[in-house]
């Protein structure tokens, strides 16, 4: 069995099939599996927080013995049909020996170079050339980012001192401060001149699990990307997770002053002419868990959120968005014309009309989050290409007969699961990995 | 593994033996002490006893020969040589009793160092293990595979992590990482003395299922069963198959039809030889456990073997009051409504009301009435043209990609949408042609008053009648309305929290077609994996009780999360395979006569007591438990956070597995203070494991302030996987509050 994709999914995937006794490669296209849950702080409508609920699953996945995990690993092409599908893998190099790597940091810490995070980078997360994705990844191995490789990171403070290096010119690497590091530990482990690795499998049935992105907003429409207390759902996520760059100190992006007005915009991306063209499902229980945890981390938050219809549909959801009443978040129908900023004190001024009362209104608050919704993953298109697999015209795998036969795509033997198939909560995931399992062992339509 | 045996009848046996075996051994050694509190400290004979008097504990065994223990203590590179006086914590090792080999290495990790061991053990006839490095919580596996390899059962080592928790976390202070490190070290070597082997134990599993409830989330996972070779009861209350799509026309967003799909997947359940089908059966009783469940249904005399059960009861409609309903015949609820449109019959004008007896204090959104509502409506405009439709509603929750396509179709419907404040529902009056629905508009404005025919309430849903009664059966839990309760709402949705049962469709929460049938796989899925695997199987970590002390009182049973204990006769008896070692039951046994293997009283006892052996005022003894509180730890210690070096960590699988004695001691021993650090409400790998351990801190300060201990010397923290910042905050908080 091939699994793609190892958010929480994949991993249900591989671990319901390793534990009915089939072999099973996982893989996934970044250096550590999770996927965005291991992002998220806390889960609705328990709120119980994400990655701890998470990582005794990941470390399952490293123990079970007949998963074969591969990371940072790409599929290139598939031939052949079911029930035998020979399958090139690619494995990108990481640049870190995986089975000598301890996880111990020494390279990092070595590293003399601090750049972005691509993922939390406008809210102050850092890290260095050669880093590891989060604290619980698995494996626990680091990665060095390739443009540091060729001396593309010069502008960033890279290839200072001793720390000079171009691996266009030359093989084995004595010099880079992480090599020394690494061998100083005598562990050997930093291969600046390692490979991509090409992985030839034959097997029964593929799982697509590539999942979801969370929706960016063009910058512009409610001061994305200009304002800078303006916020997406997930980067406010980031902004609250302990785990996160600000450690879990809700703080302003502009002057990292603790807000005492949030509120949220739903159906971001959904407007007229946007992009998105149906309900990501989710978007209202991120808020209301967002807003509760807002009110638990200072009881005098004033939280506001402005919503259309409230999609309260799964079980325990409504319970969970009257316990956000009972902390005092307001939920207001409401439609935001527009959102303008005090270029003083940077607190932003949203205009609506409030539905209830007929009337448009004003609020203004510290920081603007924005609920967007979740769109197809850019590795879903990726995969459907090298897999021949139809989309649905919003950019999900399409399912041959959503209702009788779900989880089926157009080609026999190859099937979906989770946001790969369109907007999905966590449950949800798991559920349809345990069915799709099913597909996968039966191998039939 | 070599030492598990495949039992099924004879796990009893097993248990027997086991005991037998035991008690065997106590006789031949003549020291195993039963009862309370008469293994006093001057009866243990040096140097591979502890004991923990004169708290009264449960029984200790001691042991005449003199174990052979090796210690292996880590460098890490520099990461904890570099803090650590590694040679130093090595030396001081081996000093202590029954310490015979002790040694340093770089990366004792590494496949060198992991064969040195193995030859250590062979060579030195080491018969324990002390590993001190990293984190249990990624390199167990590793060195109980090493020494397993090496011929000694893996219960035999124990991990010490002297890097999350010393070396990492006080950088800045070589002395004190060192001193922390030898301690830690020694407590791992006191528990060490005291470990036993164990053994995974097993039960089979058949291949037999029962599927309660023939709608299509039961069909589908009896099919998926049968498909794989599993023999299937299904059992169905009604006369037919099909459930509620019985009463239903077409199926939204895609409008297939009902009918169709119902009688596809009765043909595949009536042609599949595996299936026994039941119809007009109730399941009477069930007994038993996963992979030997007696299951008796009506009608038939003799009862079946059953492995593995799924529930698939489904819902049905609630009984709305108001809106005229019952009062007047043509205020109907849309499943009334559906059956009775099905045979051709003109409703006239139609008003529909959503959300009713749901989305309210009692109950949530029913997630499928917006999309069955509106079908229906569309339905009417579809079939009588000239009728009008006036669908009033709170909200619609139409979600997913799917329903684009139907919210088009549904606008080119004509229907005309009202949309109410969630405050003021509209009223249903008899007028004088028929029905008045008054409401306020509130998208539009003003009051609309529109005349109808006939009313239709979009009603919410509750668990079906027999669902109390398998509530009870299979003692699992549900909500208010007899949805039945899963294992974890997120991560294990399909799983009951005891092994061999599970739930799909609409017997947990309201669903759509899609869903139910996708969940009917999954739970198929989840079952089958027992069930090919031919056995479950606990991890050695388990729970034993020594009856002989024993009250009857069944609190342990009460308290297992997992129906784990069962009562024979009032007197507890653990199904091992399927206990996950927790401990609750442990604490909570008033008579101190459970232990869990690895995790036993007079384990943890000699881990505290060599914990305070010196500047006990100084310390602070800190229970973690193994998954979030550890993981806190290990985050603190990633990130490097430096806090004060006064906590000595005692690692138990759950904080529910703490024990008021443990406490007790430690505070005799004048600790600093005693720590409970369990996972953060409400997260917690064993179901409520940290609920229970918060009550029983509170009983503990009672009951231990009255004996005149320090009791406000008893915290708690409860820690997320994140929240090595806050780990960190409370030791710092502590540290200054005691004077540290």
């Amino acid at each position: 069995m091939l699994v793609v994709g190892g958010g929480i999914a994949g991993i249900s995937v591989a671990l319901n099939l390793a534990e009915y006794g089939a072999p099973v490669y996982l893989v996934d296209d970044t250096p550590s599996i999770g996927g965005l849950m291991a992002r998220l702080d806390k889960t609705f409508p328990t709120n119980d927080c994400s990655i701890c609920i998470q990582a005794p699953m990941m470390y399952e996945v490293k123990k079970k013995q007949n998963i074969t995990l591969l990371t940072n690993t790409e599929v290139r092409r598939v031939e052949g049909s079911a029930p035998d599908f020979k399958v090139r893998l690619v494995q990108k190099p990481r640049f870190v020996d995986e089975s000598k790597c301890k996880g111990c940091g020494k390279c990092a810490e070595a590293c003399p170079v601090t750049v972005q995070d691509e993922l939390d980078g406008r809210i102050g997360g850092k890290r260095k050339l050669v880093s590891i994705p989060f604290p619980q990844a698995v494996p626990n191995t680091y990665v060095v980012d390739n443009a540091c490789r060729f001396g593309k990171k010069r502008a960033d403070g890279a290839c200072i001192g001793s720390c000079v290096v171009d691996c266009s010119q030359c093989r084995e690497c004595q010099i880079a401060k992480c090599v020394v590091a690494c061998r100083k530990e005598g562990a050997e482990a930093v291969l600046l001149w390692q490979k991509e690795r090409i992985i030839d499998v034959r097997v029964r049935s593929i799982v697509i699990a590539t999942g979801v992105d969370s929706y960016r907003p063009p910058e512009g429409p409610y001061g994305y990307g200009v304002f800078q207390n303006v916020l997406t759902n997930y980067q406010f996520e980031r902004l609250m997770n302990a785990g996160g760059p600000m450690v879990g100190n809700i703080a302003r992006p502009s002057d990292g002053k603790h807000p005492h007005r949030i509120a949220w915009i739903q159906c971001v991306g959904r407007e007229a002419g946007a992009p998105v063209k149906y309900c990501s499902k989710v978007c209202c229980m991120i808020a209301t868990k967002q807003s509760i945890i807002a009110k638990e981390h200072d009881p005098s938050v004033d939280a506001v959120i402005l919503y259309n219809n409230l999609k309260a549909y799964g079980k325990g959801f409504y319970t969970f968005f009257r316990r956000a009443q009972e902390h005092g978040v307001r939920y207001v129908k409401g439609r935001p014309a527009d959102v303008f900023e005090n270029p003083e004190t940077k607190a932003l001024t949203i205009v609506f009309e409030d539905l209830d009362k007929g009337k448009v209104e004003e609020l203004e608050v510290d920081i603007l989050v924005l609920s967007t919704g979740l769109v197809p993953g850019t590795r879903t298109a990726k995969i459907a290409k090298a897999l021949k697999l139809p989309l649905d015209e919003h950019g999900f795998i399409k399912e041959k007969d959503p209702i009788c036969k779900p989880l089926e795509t157009a080609v026999k033997g190859i099937y979906v699961c989770g946001g790969a198939g369109g907007p999905i909560d966590i449950s949800e995931s798991v559920s349809q990995a345990a069915a799709v399992s099913l597909k996968a062992i039966s191998g039939g339509d | 593994m070599a030492g598990q045996k495949a039992q099924g009848a004879g796990r009893k046996a097993q248990g027997k033996e086991q005991g037998a075996g035991r008690e065997a051994r106590g006789n031949e050694e003549g020291t195993r002490v039963k009862g309370r509190g008469d293994a006093g400290p001057s009866q243990s004979p040096a140097p591979c006893a502890s004991s923990l008097a004169p708290s009264p504990l449960a029984p200790c065994t001691l042991r005449p020969a003199p174990c052979r223990i090796g210690v292996f203590v880590c460098d890490c590179g520099s990461n904890i040589a570099a803090t650590v006086d590694v040679p130093a914590v090595v030396e001081d090792a081996r000093k202590q009793a029954g310490v015979v080999h002790a040694e340093e290495g770089k990366w004792i990790c590494s496949v060198d160092f992991l064969s040195r061991i193995q030859n250590a053990v062979k060579e030195q006839k080491l018969d324990r293990v002390v590993v001190a490095c990293c984190t249990p919580r990624t390199h167990e596996p590793t060195f109980k595979a090493t020494v397993k390899e090496a011929g000694l059962n893996p219960f035999l080592l124990e991990f010490v992590s002297i890097r999350e928790q010393s070396s990492w976390v006080h950088k800045f202070d070589r002395p004190e990482a060192t001193r922390v490190a030898k301690d830690l070290v020694k407590m791992g070597i006191a528990k060490a003395r005291l470990l036993e082997p164990a053994e995974c134990v097993r039960i089979p599993v058949g291949k037999e299922a029962l599927v309660i409830g023939g709608g299509v989330s039961g069909m589908s996972a009896a099919v998926g069963l049968a498909e794989q070779g599993i023999k299937v009861v299904l059992v169905e209350k009604t006369d037919r198959l099909g459930g509620l799509l019985n009463g239903l026309d077409m199926l939204a967003p895609h409008t297939h039809s009902a009918e169709k799909l119902v009688s596809d997947l009765e043909q595949k359940v009536k042609g599949n030889p595996q299936i026994r089908l039941f119809l007009s059966t109730q399941v009477e009783d069930i007994k038993g456990y996963v992979g030997n469940y007696k299951v008796r249904i009506s009608g038939q005399a003799e009862p079946f073997t059953i492995s593995t059960i799924i529930a698939a009861t489904g819902m049905e409609e609630l009984r709305p009051s108001g809106f005229n309903y019952g009062a007047v015949p043509t205020v109907m609820t849309l499943l009334e409504f559906e059956r009775k449109l099905k045979t051709g019959w003109n409703p006239g004008d139609v008003a529909f009301i959503g959300c009713v007896e749901s989305r309210n204090e009692k109950r949530g959104c029913c997630n499928v009435g917006c999309m069955a509502g509106l079908q229906a409506a569309s339905a009417v405009r579809t079939g009588f043209p000239q009728n009008k439709v006036g669908y009033f509603y709170p909200e619609i929750s139409l979600e997913g990609t799917g329903v684009a396509a139907f919210e088009d179709a549904v606008r080119r419907h004509g229907l005309k949408l009202f949309r109410f404040a969630d405050d003021a529902y509209p009223t249903v009056e008899k007028g004088a042609a028929g029905l008045i629905v008054t409401a306020r508009d509130i998208l539009s404005g003003p009051e609309v008053r529109f005349p109808a025919n006939t009313v239709v309430l979009i009603t919410g849903y509750k668990g079906t009648e027999e669902a109390p009664k398998l509530k009870g059966l299979l003692k699992v839990s549900s909500d208010n309305d007899g949805f039945f309760q899963e294992a974890h709402i997120k991560l294990r949705p399909l799983d009951f929290a005891a092994e061999g049962v599970y739930l799909c469709g609409c017997a947990r929460s309201p669903k759509d077609v899609r869903t139910s049938i996708e969940e009917g796989m999954g739970a198929a899925m989840r079952a089958l994996i027992p069930m090919n695997k031919g056995h479950v199987e606990s991890e050695g970590i388990v729970s034993v009780i020594d009856l002989g002390n024993c009250s009857k009182c069944g609190l342990c049973a009460k308290v297992c999360p997992y129906n784990a204990i069962e009562l024979v006769d009032k007197a507890p008896d653990v199904i091992q395979a399927i206990c996950k070692g927790c401990g609750t039951c442990a604490a909570e046994c008033p008579k101190d006569c459970i232990q869990i293997i690895h995790f036993t009283d007079e384990q943890i006892g000699a881990q505290v007591e060599e914990a305070l052996k010196e500047d006990p005022g100084q310390k602070i003894v800190a229970f973690c438990c193994h998954w979030c509180a550890l993981g806190a730890v290990d985050m603190a210690g990633v990130n490097r956070s430096e806090y004060p070096p006064n906590v000595r960590i005692i690692r138990v699988m759950c904080s529910g597995r703490v024990d008021a004695a443990w406490v007790r001691r430690a505070l005799e021993l004048k600790a600093a203070a005693v720590l409970i650090m369990g996972c953060e409400f409400p997260t917690c790998h064993y179901i409520d494991g940290n609920y229970k351990a918060e009550k029983r801190v509170e009983r503990m300060i009672k009951s231990l302030g009255k004996k005149g201990l320090p009791a406000d010397r008893i915290r708690t923290v409860w820690l997320s996987a994140a929240d090595g910042p806050k780990f960190v905050a409370t030791m710092k908080a502590l540290a200054e509050e005691l004077e540290l």
